[in-house]
């Protein structure tokens, strides 16, 4: 049972990963709680397991042991199916490789998530225009990702997150394959968008730079989260 | 640097397992189903050839009458009148056996005593010379081989029942031939040797042989030849031993042919399965080359650790290819000697006999097909410069920009096709080089035809089901590069199905039309024995006169099938007696008139099969000189009839033509028309009291029916590598589907990760290819009745002489459609159901 005030807690989080035969541990009985609302930087060096604990919570991986409540619900009980609906309705992602679908336009990229909900409605099209408008991609609506800069691409990606309402966004090192500028352009809309929603945000970067729009910081090191302060 | 650089390759082929066993498995099979076939019809004649050699021993020419044999007078006067030695007589003939009733021995009836400078092989028993004297000797004595005798359960002693038209006889085993080397061992398998004299009393052939055999000394051959001829009758010939296979040789090459060229299709597929795979391997390794590439590795470098990977690739694949087609080879073996038995000549013994020629071809085969089908994925990685290796995006749009080329260079090949086939007049080979340039030419429109397709299905399936009805063909049209070559060769395999289904549909329409016109007669009776028998016409005709007499018969009419010799060749001959009925049997080519019947009965006319017609380049009014006791004897030809008992041709003539200058052997069959109203029940009882034992008697139904049983065995062989070539097609679809997966991993993942669930992932996958099946199945279609169009009026008349209608069956193109989606649909599961199973964490994380 999680606590009535914390929309997200893992209690006794474990991965292992098995490598050359033998078993690896990335996290061992990790605890945490998020309150919903907050935003929260996962730092960590390159292998440390940021990915995977964004994987994990939004139930796109299995932990080998412990439990994952968000707003209520323990993941880890869940079937692939149920797991899959939850993530459909409630879980935003934004990949460090921008992950969008290349053989559909910007405009389907973004209505993709919604038409997996519900079928797509003239209010859709409407709140996915004003999206882009937002950030600045009205011009792209019909362009194939391929066409797009990097910076443009993650715009996208970040409305694609977004366009379904979902309860939490999980961000993997957003910045990671962008130039400085673009990049503090892309956390500062994410930031932007994610506060004024209401959403809770979750951001795995190994960038210091993003630290200041953090309500809290977390490290992984020797396979255990360690809260670093402000 | 270069062992480094090889093994950088070598490590992605071996971390793709699949996509490496599926490369090999294109090879392989390409090359099994090519050595399989060839090895299987070359060991089907040359175990003929070998037969006939080791019965032939040392002669070199041979001296042959019609099918009622040759006078043995002949022989006397030749070696005592006119002092030639170097003679041996033959009487052959087969004889069933009580022993085992399925199993019909080749008896050869000699003269032991001229044998020696012929055939020694038989001598070579545990009595040796003393079994020779004991056949002529002893009365119904005969040797047998000793595999033969052991597969019997008989040794030296016991006795072999052997029934002929002259009833049962026993004949004592004397002694047990032991050839000297496993190919006469397989020759002299199912052969009983006996003294002339002794098989022309068990089969009534008396004072008859078979032919004579001769040995013409190299010599002084065309004096010696002369002189021989010069002593013949006319209605014997003289016809070396080389040429008598020759033109065995030449009777089974449109057969040879045609079954090459289903092998060379099941190739032909197999190579875009190699392209396909060569292209995945290199394409999936942009990333790895452009990487190479900038680390100062030349194009030079990367083609040739390319061109490695291949050969090596080539070389494995033809080996297991070599072996599995050894395999095959045996299996087709039976199947391929059955059809050439049914429709050419009877095959006694059959082994597989493997040349290093035809070793060498498979491997010439298979690595060349290997190093063709690789060269566009080498030009277009020698295409990779560092930066662009990395875009997919930018390839494919190289790729569509491509397919415009394609197009036109698939146009050109579709012209040239056409040329080919409407103006080679007579090649079979340029015939179906035309079909195999159309298949081309067609599989190369395939992705033009692709991209427009999909983007019709995209208008259809978006306004239906949004952008997850969009994603399928939008996927396929992205991915033209990969997804076309694949449906091509989905196409190939179905079109041939289609080609080749309705082919055989529209012959198989034709030869029923054919027989229900020819099967004019209510009862038949099919009359058996030896026709050199003494009494067999005497028998025959009394049998006749029965039948004739019955109150239930109103008239009957009379068959001979036999030979007689044209230029010094055998020439079927049909000889009639017909009703009125009867002559309503037959369906001339051009317009005729009663006058022709009655020319037919009068005049010293034939009539010819259109087979003959054909291959012997005559036509209604030409004359064919047939050799006769009185010397050549023209024939006016009247008209040129439909006639599918054959594809080698025959003539017919009246019977009263006939007995006018050749001995009477008897009947073939007798057709027996009954009275209007009668009870054929009633007149079948009691014709078959009036049957001597061992004569068949059949309705007209029956004899339907089994004849087109023989139409569909006849086609066993091409069915079954039909099928071979629609597997290897759907190999490759599945081979192509499942690399497309796999690159796809990533993507597929992302569909995961936001929301779609396994079941509806499966379902994109399973829409994606039953789109594909669906688009092969479409252009399948067209191409399949162009391909039926040319192999009706131009493979099939050219290399059997068969005018056949087209007959368009709306179900083979049907069945068509669906196994091009099915085995699209099917090659889909296995990809559908492991990206299902793919946590999405672990497809993000593919490379």
């Amino acid at each position: 049972m999680t606590p009535a005030n914390n929309f997200i807690e893992l209690d006794g989080l474990t991965k292992n990963y098995r490598e050359s035969g033998r078993s690896v541990t990335i996290f061992e009985n990790l605890q945490l709680s998020v309150k919903r609302g907050e935003l929260l930087v996962l730092l960590g060096r390159s292998g440390s397991g940021k990915s995977t604990l964004l994987n994990l919570l939004g139930g796109i991986d299995r932990p080998d042991s412990g439990h994952i409540f968000i707003n209520g619900i323990d993941l880890t009980t869940l079937s692939e199916h149920r797991r899959t609906l939850f993530r459909r309705h409630h879980i935003g992602f934004v990949f460090q490789s921008y992950q969008l679908i290349p053989t559909l336009t910007v405009l389907e990229n973004l209505l993709l998530p919604l038409e997996l909900i519900r079928r797509i409605r003239l209010e859709d099209r409407d709140k996915a225009a004003a999206l882009l408008n937002e950030l600045e991609l009205t011009s792209r609506l019909d362009t194939y990702p391929d066409r797009l800069s990097g910076g443009e691409q993650q715009r996208v990606s970040i409305a694609r997150a977004l366009i379904h309402d979902p309860l939490l966004v999980l961000a993997d090192e957003p910045t990671g394959n962008l130039d400085l500028q673009t990049g503090q352009q892309v956390m500062s809309l994410l930031d932007k968008l994610v506060r004024q929603s209401g959403k809770t945000l979750i951001l795995a970067t190994h960038s210091r730079e993003v630290m200041g729009i953090a309500d809290h910081i977390f490290t992984i090191r020797d396979h255990a989260l360690i809260e670093t302060g402000d | 640097m270069n062992t480094i650089l090889n093994r950088a390759g070598r490590n992605f082929l071996l971390r793709h397992p699949w996509q490496l066993a599926l490369a090999l498995l294109g090879i392989t099979l390409g090359v099994a189903v090519v050595i399989a076939i060839d090895l299987a019809l070359d060991s089907a004649l040359q175990s003929f050839k070998q037969a006939e050699r080791t019965v032939s021993g040392n002669a070199t020419h041979r001296i042959i009458g019609g099918e009622g044999g040759l006078n043995e007078a002949l022989y006397r006067k030749l070696r005592v009148e006119h002092g030639m030695r170097n003679l041996a007589p033959v009487l052959q003939t087969y004889l069933p056996i009580r022993q085992n009733p399925e199993l019909k021995l080749r008896a050869i009836g000699i003269d032991p005593f001229t044998e020696n400078a012929f055939r020694s092989g038989w001598q070579s028993g545990q009595n040796g010379a003393q079994a020779a004297i004991r056949l002529v000797t002893e009365a119904n004595s005969a040797m047998l081989g000793r595999q033969t005798a052991e597969a019997l359960g008989l040794t030296i002693g016991d006795e072999l029942i052997v029934t002929t038209g002259t009833g049962d006889h026993r004949l004592h085993i004397v002694d047990l031939i032991t050839p000297g080397s496993a190919a006469a061992t397989e020759a002299l398998r199912n052969i009983v040797i006996a003294d002339i004299s002794t098989l022309q009393e068990i089969t009534g052939w008396f004072g008859k042989l078979s032919y004579i055999d001769t040995i013409i000394p190299e010599t002084d051959p065309r004096t010696t030849r002369t002189r021989l001829a010069d002593l013949l009758p006319g209605d014997v010939s003289l016809i070396s031993i080389e040429t008598q296979f020759e033109s065995m040789q030449q009777m089974t090459e449109a057969f040879s042919i045609n079954l090459s060229a289903m092998g060379l299709l099941s190739l032909l597929v197999g190579m875009f399965l190699i392209y396909n795979t060569m292209t995945f391997l290199v394409l999936q390794r942009r990333g790895l080359i452009g990487n190479l590439r900038l680390i100062g590795v030349t194009r030079r470098q990367i083609g040739r650790m390319i061109v490695t990977e291949a050969l090596l690739l080539a070389v494995i694949g033809t080996a297991l290819g070599t072996g599995l087609g050894l395999l095959l080879g045996q299996l087709m073996l039976q199947p391929i000697s059955a059809t050439v038995d049914t429709l050419y000549f009877k095959i006694d013994a059959l082994s597989l006999s493997v040349s290093p020629l035809q070793i060498g071809k498979a491997v010439l085969l298979g690595i060349g097909a290997t190093i063709l089908a690789v060269i566009p994925p080498l030009r277009e990685a020698n295409r990779f410069s560092p930066k662009h290796a990395l875009t997919r995006s930018q390839l494919e749009s190289g790729t569509r920009r491509l397919t415009r080329s394609i197009l036109l260079l698939g146009l050109l090949l579709i012209a040239v096709g056409f040329a080919v086939g409407f103006m080679s007049e007579t090649s079979i080979q340029l015939g179906l080089a035309s079909v195999f340039l159309l298949l081309f030419g067609f599989a190369l429109l395939t992705p033009s035809v692709t991209l427009s397709v999909m983007s019709a299905v995209e208008t259809l399936s978006g306004r239906q089901f949004g952008i997850l009805g969009k994603l399928p063909p939008r996927m396929i049209g992205a991915e033209i590069s990969r997804t076309g070559v694949a449906i091509a060769a989905l196409m190939i395999a179905v079109a041939a199905t289609i080609g080749m289904n309705l082919m055989i549909d529209s012959f198989r329409v034709t030869v029923e039309q054919w027989l229900n016109t020819t099967l004019q007669a209510d009862i038949y009776v099919s009359l058996a024995g030896d026709k050199p028998a003494r009494d067999k016409a005497a028998k025959d005709s009394q049998l006749k006169a029965a039948i004739t007499e019955l109150a239930e018969v109103e008239e009957v009419s009379t068959v001979l099938h036999t030979q007689v010799a044209a230029g010094g060749m055998p020439v079927k001959v049909s000889a009639f007696e017909l009703t009125e009925a009867s002559k309503n049997g037959f369906v001339f080519k051009q317009a005729f008139d009663a006058e022709l019947w009655r020319a037919f009965e009068e005049q010293q006319t034939v009539i010819v099969t259109e087979p003959y017609a054909y291959h012997n380049k005559v036509k209604a009014g030409d004359t064919i000189a047939l050799q006769t006791a009185e010397g050549l004897q023209d024939f006016k030809i009247l008209g040129i009839y439909y006639d599918y008992s054959g594809d080698r041709g025959r003539l017919a003539m009246s019977r009263t033509q006939y007995l006018h200058y050749w001995p009477d052997l008897g009947y073939t069959g007798i057709g027996v028309y009954s009275i209007a109203g009668s009870d054929l029940n009633a007149l079948e009882s009691r014709l078959r009291d009036r049957l001597p034992q061992g004569l068949e008697l059949k309705s007209n139904r029956a004899i339907f029916d089994a004849s087109m049983q023989v139409f569909d065995e006849t086609f066993l062989i091409t069915e079954t590598l039909r099928w071979l070539a629609a597997g290897i097609a759907f190999v490759g679809v599945f081979g192509a589907l499942m690399a497309l997966q796999f690159e796809r991993t990533r993507q597929l993942g992302i569909l995961r990760a936001i929301g779609m669930t396994p079941g509806q992932l499966t379902g994109l996958i399973c829409t994606e290819t039953g789109l594909m099946g669906l688009t092969a199945g479409l252009i399948a279609i067209p191409v399949g009745l162009l391909v039926a169009y040319v192999l009706i009026y131009i493979v099939y008349l050219r290399s059997f002489g068969w005018t056949m209608a087209f007959h368009l069956n709306s179900a083979v193109l049907i069945q068509g459609l669906l196994l091009a989606i099915f085995a699209a649909l099917l090659a889909g599961i296995l990809p559908a159901y492991r990206m299902a199973r793919t946590q999405p964490a672990d497809a993000l994380r593919a490379e």
